[in-house]
């Protein structure tokens, strides 16, 4: 088999950590190769490497067997290695023409683009990925999924034979995700080496062909995937390579509140713009309710109007006790990046630490901030750190300890995507938290694309479409779900009269 | 703790190599100028050493012209903190020093010091803070703080010609009546013999001791705290319900009150009234101070010490080469210094980069 890139015994430190330790990989043509390991296992680090985007302090690359030197984008890009990342680089305010050949145009003389060419490239690249795409749409009207079918189409139409691509599948249903790896199997079947960076093991039995897991900075193991071979023990020898020491039991059993409960939350009828469109349910102390639906279909627009961010347009929102909410778009509404851990956990609540002529009690504040990392399972424990240096998972793990810090243990929780991102122990760490908070008293109402992670912690889900809730899977006295809430029959419910949810 | 120290012996660095890079910058650009100019870079160099660092008046002088930059550096950086660009210290210090210079004539001759200079320091403060609302208000309503503390400078310039015109001058005079003598600040001279005849005054002293104040008590206090996260992600902080707004008109009033503080030292501190111009180009050079001075105390009275030493050795070899050439110099270190801060560079990146999407879209 033909070897397209190489990364051999790469080194990159990052301050004190060391986040890619003599790790090697091959990418082979017409393979897909997954990488799998936790949050902070190194996995994004080794990609970037690999595409040329960060340069190792030791070890090298060598594309089709010769070294990437230097080591830059450029050059990469100029080898054939392309990279998909996972928050997208795309240009809101250009066209999909215009992104797809952004720093690649094609040249005529005098310096003119040749945009006719361009185009011509690009239908020919879409053709291929066969996708929809109108090359004149601006960037900024486009759902996720086609900016990420428009992210793949740039790489290709830089003439890729490898691409890496890193977490795809975060921002996608179930069916969007086998949809991808469709696509990706055709470009593999193309002659090109295909690499994807996830932490979703059933992905990787289901589409990879070769498998790496990361732990702490280094490569564990890489293995052929062999779907005729017993399914269950290839996974369990992945999550013993990725967590040697991780329990497998599945996340808390719980079991629903009695009627008795108080119903802490009630929303009527509740419309906001074209987004809600009668929006009823109630929500009882100690119980969780889930709200499955694929992304923009109101989910949003839910949270923004629970969290007083956005006027409901008519009905009624009953709360029987503050809310706390943790919005899905961590970067953007949950943390400062820049400030430090401490500032983040006690974030808008400084008026509690103001003393004397407005002064702040900075030893409470940071014994405060100390307490709440600590029982959220914040890794590093350092509240001097700036909240940019801790990976994705325990960015998410920050934002949900603050949330569930705040308030009496009778509150209501909304949480939007609480474990996005987030790797498989962060992500058990994270429900714990919540059911413990419901069975401390609180109502909680979960948001998530994530089928599995509502089943394994929910009372009941209900499903969102087009701003409508739409149906409903409920638990038995047992605590198993009834025969209606199969992931297949609640995921035809999700996409049934879903926007985006058929390809258009 | 260990990260933390790491974190400051970083910054330290960063400190030291932006002093060094900034005092390099000056000396090739004086070099270039004078050498262009025809004359002796070296003899140049060694005539501008003496006439500031070269003799006890000299330093003297350094320090009276680095007295008004210590309070527009410092009011620059605290609009900076919170994210924003107070570019009117000009007019905010031209006003405030009018409104010094007639209290401080119009108060009974023999008024103590006691009573004379707090009072003052309330009214420039007050008349800073009150000629930055504008602006604050204009920017809670979405108007960019740029655009109207550059508008607010003319208004300034011209209302202050205009109420001296009305009567607040002496008569067929630019300038207000002396201030009474217990509100003019001591020069150092009295104290520091070796001082003799240079301008400096103990407004100096204030100046330290107002950053040292400040820069202690902002990152301790709920509103310069909150500013802070405002500078770095306005929506989750909106989202935390911290009032972003507010506190962004808050901190631009704030950055208008140190501004006209700078009227005790040229006011108080030096002429013992006010006259049309006094002070005029302080503001501005305090925007290269602040970024310069990096927030932190050292930093900013080094780089108004920088920006006294450039003032006060055009003066001295103004014989041979312009004066003006030193704002040439001036203008180099502003922009080499601004383009190595990572602030700044987002700052301008973010604000063409809107200009250009708004123009695209």
């Amino acid at each position: 088999m033909a070897v397209a890139l190489r990364a051999l015994l790469v080194d990159k430190r990052y301050g004190a950590t060391l986040a890619v330790s003599g790790a090697s990989l091959e990418l082979e043509a017409a393979k897909i190769h997954a990488i799998v390991g936790e949050n902070g296992a190194g996995k994004s680090t080794l990609s970037s490497i690999a595409a040329g985007l960060v340069a190792p302090d030791a070890g090298h690359v060598e594309v089709l067997g010769k070294r990437l030197s230097p080591h830059t984008a450029r050059a990469a890009i100029a080898r054939g290695v392309g990279m998909v990342e996972q928050h997208f680089r795309l240009i809101d305010a250009l066209t999909v023409l215009d992104n797809a050949m952004l720093g690649t145009e094609p040249m005529r003389s005098l310096g003119r683009i040749d945009r006719k060419g361009a185009r011509a490239k690009l239908a020919g690249v879409l053709e291929e990925l066969r996708v929809k795409l109108d090359p004149d749409a601006l960037v900024g009207t486009l759902g996720v999924g086609d900016r990420q079918h428009l992210e793949i189409a740039r790489v290709l139409f830089r003439d890729a034979r490898v691409i890496l691509l890193d977490e795809p599948t975060a921002v996608l249903t179930p069916k969007d995700a086998s949809a991808l790896y469709a696509t990706l199997r055709r470009l593999g079947d193309g002659g090109r080496a295909i690499a994807v960076v996830t932490h979703k093991i059933d992905e990787v039995l289901d589409h990879a062909d070769v498998v790496t897991v990361m732990r702490r900075g280094r490569v564990v193991s890489t293995r052929p995937v062999d779907r005729e071979q017993n399914r269950d023990a290839q996974r369990a020898a992945l999550l013993h390579d990725a967590f040697h020491d991780a329990d497998e039991s599945s996340a808390a059993t719980v079991r629903a509140p009695d009627d008795s409960e108080k119903v802490l939350l009630e929303i009527e009828e509740l419309e906001a713009g074209a987004e809600l469109r009668g929006v009823r349910l109630e929500v009882r102390s100690k119980e969780i309710v889930g709200i499955a639906g694929v992304e923009g279909n109101g989910q949003r627009e839910l949270v923004d109007v629970l969290a007083g961010l956005r006027a409901a347009t008519r009905g009624v929102v009953r709360a029987g006790a503050p809310i706390e909410v943790v919005h899905e778009d961590r970067h953007r509404r949950g943390l400062v990046l820049a400030a430090t851990v401490a500032d983040n956990a006690i974030l808008g609540e400084y008026a509690r630490y103001s003393r004397m002529v407005g002064l702040l009690d900075v030893r409470a504040m940071r014994a405060e901030a100390t307490r709440r990392i600590d029982d959220g399972g914040v890794v590093p424990a350092e509240i001097d750190l700036p909240a940019s240096a801790l990976s994705g998972g325990n960015q998410q793990k920050l934002v949900v300890a603050r949330a569930l810090a705040r308030g009496s243990a009778s509150r209501i929780l909304v949480l939007a995507q609480p474990t996005r991102g987030v790797d498989i122990s962060a992500a058990r760490q994270i429900h714990l938290h919540i059911v413990s908070a419901a069975q401390a008293g609180a109502a909680v109402l979960v948001l998530s694309a994530d089928l599995d992670e509502l089943r394994a912690i929910c009372h009941r889900i209900l499903v969102i479409a087009r701003g409508h809730i739409t149906s409903a899977a409920r638990r038995d006295s047992d605590g198993r779900w009834d025969e209606s809430s199969t992931n297949e029959r609640l995921g035809a419910h999700m996409v049934a009269q879903a926007v985006g949810g058929e390809a258009s | 703790m260990s990260t933390r120290r790491a974190a400051m012996r970083l910054s330290l660095e960063a400190d030291v190599w932006t002093i060094a890079a900034s005092v390099a910058v000056a000396q090739i650009a004086f070099a270039t100028l004078v050498w262009m100019y025809g004359e002796s870079p070296r003899a140049m160099t060694a005539l501008l050493l003496e006439g500031t660092w070269g003799s006890a008046y000299g330093v003297g002088q350094v320090l009276f012209k680095a007295t008004p930059l210590l309070f527009t550096g410092l009011a620059v950086h605290v609009a900076l903190r919170a994210g924003l660009f107070n570019v009117g210290a000009e007019g905010q210090l031209a006003l405030s020093s009018l409104a010094v210079g007639v209290v401080g004539a119009w108060l009974p001759a023999g008024t103590p010091a006691m009573i004379a200079l707090p009072l003052l320091v309330i009214v420039a403060a007050l008349v800073g803070a009150l000629w930055a609302s504008p602006a604050a208000a204009l920017r809670a309503v979405g108007a960019h703080e740029v655009i109207s503390t550059i508008l607010l400078n003319r208004v300034a310039d011209a209302l202050v010609g205009l109420l001296l015109g009305l009567g607040l001058s002496l008569k067929g005079g630019v300038r207000t009546p002396d201030v009474v003598q217990h509100a003019r600040l001591s020069r150092l001279d009295r104290f520091v013999p070796a001082l003799a005849g240079s301008a400096a005054s103990t407004a100096v002293l204030v100046g330290i001791v107002v950053i040292a104040v400040t820069l202690w008590i902002l990152p301790r206090s709920r509103m310069g705290r909150e500013a802070e996260l405002v500078a770095q992600n306005d929506e989750a902080c909106a989202v935390e319900r911290i009032p972003v707004k507010w506190r962004r008109a808050q901190a631009l009033v704030l950055s208008g009150a140190i501004a006209g503080l700078a009227s005790l030292g040229t006011v108080l501190g030096y002429k013992g009234y006010y006259e049309q111009g006094l002070g005029v180009g302080a503001g501005f050079t305090g925007l290269a101070v602040a970024i310069l001075g990096r927030g932190r105390l050292l930093g900013i009275v080094f780089a108004a010490v920088l920006f006294g030493t450039l003032a006060q050795g055009g003066l001295a070899i103004n014989a041979y080469v312009p004066a003006e050439a030193m704002e040439v110099i001036q203008g180099l270190v502003i922009v080499a210094v601004a383009l190595g801060d990572a602030q700044v560079r987002t700052w301008l990146t973010d604000s063409l980069g809107a200009i250009v999407v708004r123009k695209t879209s």
